[in-house]
């Protein structure tokens, strides 16, 4: 292939035989086209996903509901967070991370371009054999589909005697082969992000995209070992015949608990941190001003990566540990809130005194900023061991990291779509469809998860199949629904965006929002080779420097 | 679009190459990843399966080790020149109003680096332990008396002692004690060091000698509603003067230390690293731009 530019645009695609495009995607090794693979994957597995949470809506919507069986519903909440969470949360960001971070600090490509394409292929086809387990999943006649033991899978609910068949070993496999992607992926972003910046991009003139999700690649690397381990360690009981989770076999329940969080909670901070990178892009742009602190968000974004690895066992409270344990754990989960904090208000300080344009980006940045406030301050009320003992595994749960996963990360996604997708394809998404987009999905949001916590403050536990009339739970659990059905519909307008603005949008040109990071400096889409010449720089702003030439902010740096 | 746009080429200076080259397209790569998953999926659905896997894996390695080894295969893609405009539709630029001087007085206007703090909280911490453990003596004739009393603060197993057993070492308790005193100490050394200055007249009589009454005498009191049988335990006038000898001589170590300007009569803009006319100063020379 000797093309100048990535083959995406409707021209590009209706002159060339669709086999030979296959071919070009399947053996490509540019970044770019990896990250749109990527990228594309995760919105396929969002729909799959979405559709999933719908199904479990309408089984909740009212009492004694039967729109699905308890066994079809225990796979849907399965196949919903396993799937949003392996393979839609992290393949997007794997996606983005792996499109801008060589274009924002003026590399050609990845440290290791072939090592990225397998990464890409190993996640992608974890997920395919996870979802192959609805037609492979019946090892015994009766015995399942689809993996239904949740997406943290405690022991001892996989063990052979309570997870007969493969179901739960299709769970296990797609995450372990997917898990060796990541890290794969994690040493690709390290090496490049270390080891590939243009001439003069010290580490602190780096954007901080590149810098989060340096932090974000180092956390891979240690927290999806012992989910690797746990998973490979529960191979063994089921096949060979292991104890390591078998308690009445001197094994464990506790410690796959242990293993699973030790990765579980700080992949929450895998998830938000690299939102918390599109965050601090899209604000400054959008406000008119450079970043406030950089040096205090690098700080604080290291600092949340050391101590969000040590507050893993506040998700097991209620299993009875010592004081000791409640008592660290419940510090340490507090502790992390300084940083995050330091962080919001760093945004705001961004923000404030600047010319604040609202568009579509923004208005997503604003909705995680204020909606990523309310989930921490939930999360710390759900760090305190004895208000967690009351509420843990009850829908005040789900409410609260819903709030993260939704409210902050699905919203901070939405900002980086709208900011890089001009990039990503030469056209402009529409401004009209996307307010719609967002003040649908903004109402669909909070009357989904606003009423969400009220039940589960009344009592009722999550994964609940069921429930019976008369607890006070029916007008909550209906305005939950309504509110899913407001955001399907304000995805599908999102979706309808993209597809009609790839065909019919306005040109971006090179640099649509007048921003100052290099990617913006190449045309849209970037060329397969990046830059015709490595940039050099001399500050965070290069393409401010080059815009005002005056006063440039390498005078100050 | 304002007539005054700035507009300049990120490559202005250097020459364009005719072309580059990147790493060609393989797809062995893929045929890796299909062979790790289909090994695993043996395991799921038949031998046949991961023995196609593996017979996958061992040639998309082969294939992938001869297309980098030993020299790395590669497509030149010719350099299209185009001229990319980097513009700007604001080329005013703006600064925040700031105030040019102080417009009032913190205080203190002086005050000890944090080192101050932690050095007195340390050799406080020595005179308290001394303190402390000479009433241990000489009491029950054993140092770990104190030591296990002060691990019961945080550690319930001193409580399930006889009185004999608690004059002897016990290392669980020690190691809590020690992790206890080291970080009360250095923490409320690091609180002299900050409020010492703030004390105008007599800081070692007020912080040395004055709040660790009336903090003993706090805590006497409140011990007894959360704890009385740990209370019961503590002789308070040696708590006292063990308190007071922290006091003292961590007050006289943070006075020693040298003072140091306050930070909180410089702008806020400055200390916020927000460029400002009088407030950042640009540098010399400094690098080549873009």
């Amino acid at each position: 292939m000797a093309s100048d530019a990535i083959a995406i645009r409707a021209q590009g695609v209706a002159s060339r035989p669709w086999v030979e495009l296959v071919h070009e995607w399947i053996t490509t090794v540019d970044h770019k086209r990896i990250g749109i693979l990527y990228i594309v994957y995760a919105l396929l597995f969002l729909v799959i996903g979405g559709i999933e949470a719908m199904i479990l809506r309408i089984q909740l919507i009212v009492p004694q509901n039967n729109f699905v069986s308890p066994q079809v519903f225990n796979r849907m909440f399965t196949m919903h967070g396993t799937t949003m969470i392996f393979f839609v949360a992290m393949p997007v960001l794997f996606g983005f991370a792996n499109y801008f971070v060589p274009l924002m600090i003026g590399a050609r490509d990845m440290a290791f371009p072939r090592l990225n394409a397998f990464s890409f292929w190993l996640s992608a086809f974890s997920g395919f054999l996870l979802y192959f387990s609805f037609l492979g999943g019946n090892g015994l006649y009766g015995a399942g589909t689809a993996p239904d033991v949740g997406w943290w899978a405690y022991a001892p609910l996989t063990a052979r005697a309570f997870s007969p068949g493969h179901s739960s070993d299709y769970w296990t496999i797609a995450v372990l082969v997917a898990g060796f992607g990541s890290v794969a992926t994690a040493i690709n972003l390290i090496a490049t992000i270390l080891c590939l910046r243009c001439p003069g991009m010290k580490l602190s003139r780096m954007p901080l995209f590149a810098w989060l999700n340096l932090v974000m690649s180092g956390m891979v690397l240690i927290t999806i070992t012992p989910l690797s381990a746990a998973q490979i360690m529960l191979l063994i009981d089921r096949y060979l015949g292991g104890h390591f989770f078998d308690t009445q076999a001197g094994g464990s329940a506790a410690i796959w608990m242990h293993f699973f969080w030790i990765f579980g909670h700080p992949e929450v901070y895998i998830l938000i941190i690299p939102c918390f990178a599109f965050m601090s892009e899209v604000v400054p742009v959008f406000s008119r001003k450079p970043i406030f602190g950089y040096p205090v968000m690098v700080g604080a974004t290291v600092t949340i990566g050391f101590v969000s690895m040590s507050v893993w066992a506040h998700h097991m409270f209620t299993i009875g540990m010592s004081s000791p344990a409640n008592a660290f754990f419940t510090i340490t989960s507090m502790v992390v809130g300084v940083p995050t904090g330091i962080k919001i208000f760093n945004w705001l300080g961004t923000m404030w005194g600047g010319k604040i344009q609202f568009k579509t980006p923004m208005l997503f940045c604003i909705g995680f900023l204020f909606q990523f406030l309310v989930a921490g301050l939930t999360g710390i009320m759900l760090a305190c061991a004895p208000f967690d003992w009351q509420l843990g595994n009850s829908y005040f749960v789900v409410a609260h990291f819903h709030y993260v996963i939704v409210g902050g990360i699905l919203f901070a996604l939405f900002a980086a779509f709208y900011y890089w997708y001009p990039k990503i394809t030469g056209k402009m998404l529409s401004e009209t469809l996307g307010k719609w987009h967002f003040w649908l999905f903004v109402i669909g949001f909070h009357l989904t998860f606003d009423p969400m916590h009220i039940p589960g403050l009344l009592g009722m536990p999550r994964r609940i199949y069921t429930y019976e009339p008369g607890r006070g739970w029916e007008i909550w659990n209906l305005l939950c629904t309504i509110g899913a059905f407001v955001q399907a519909i304000a995805t599908l307008i999102f979706v309808g965006n993209m597809i009609y603005s790839y065909f019919k949008g306005r040109d971006a040109g090179n640099d649509p929002w007048d921003a100052w990071t290099l990617e913006w400096s190449v045309s849209s889409p970037p060329p397969s080779y990046n830059f015709a010449v490595i940039p050099i720089v001399s500050s965070r702003r290069p393409l401010w420097d080059l815009k005002h030439p005056e006063d440039p902010d390498s005078q100050y740096e | 679009m304002s007539a005054q746009s700035s507009v300049n080429r990120i490559d202005a200076s250097a020459a364009v190459p005719s072309e580059i080259h990147l790493p060609a397209p393989t797809a062995w790569p893929f045929v890796l990843g299909l062979g790790f998953v289909l090994l695993f999926a043996g395991l799921l659905t038949s031998a046949s399966i991961s023995i196609l896997g593996a017979f996958l894996s061992v040639a998309a390695c082969v294939g992938w080790f001869r297309e980098v080894l030993p020299r790395e295969h590669e497509e030149v893609v010719p350099v299209v020149p185009r001229e990319i405009p980097i513009r700007t539709e604001r080329p005013r630029v703006e600064r925040f109003p700031t105030a040019p001087e102080p417009v009032r007085a913190w205080l203190p206007l002086e005050t000890y680096p944090i080192s101050a703090g932690i050095k007195g909280g340390w050799a406080g911490s020595v005179a308290m332990a001394v303190l402390a453990c000479t009433f241990g003596l000489i009491k029950t004739g054993s140092i770990w008396y104190p030591i296990n009393l002060l691990g019961a603060i945080v550690f319930e197993e001193p409580f399930r002692l006889d009185p004999a057993q608690l004059n002897a070492f016990h290392g669980n308790t020690f190691l809590v004690a020690l992790i206890f005193h080291a970080t009360g100490s250095t923490l409320v050394g690091l609180l002299y060091g900050a409020m010492l200055p703030m004390f105008p007249r007599r800081p070692i009589l007020l912080g040395g000698v004055i709040a660790p009454l009336l903090w003993s005498g706090l805590l006497s009191s409140l011990l007894g509603l959360l704890n009385p049988l740990l209370e019961s335990l503590i002789n308070w006038y040696w708590f006292a003067a063990s308190q007071i000898g922290f006091g003292v001589v961590a007050g006289l170590i943070v006075m020693r230390q040298h003072r140091i300007p306050t930070k909180e009569n410089i702008p806020f803009a400055f200390r916020a690293g927000i460029e400002a006319p009088g407030l950042m100063h640009k540098k010399d020379g400094g690098e080549k731009q873009l």
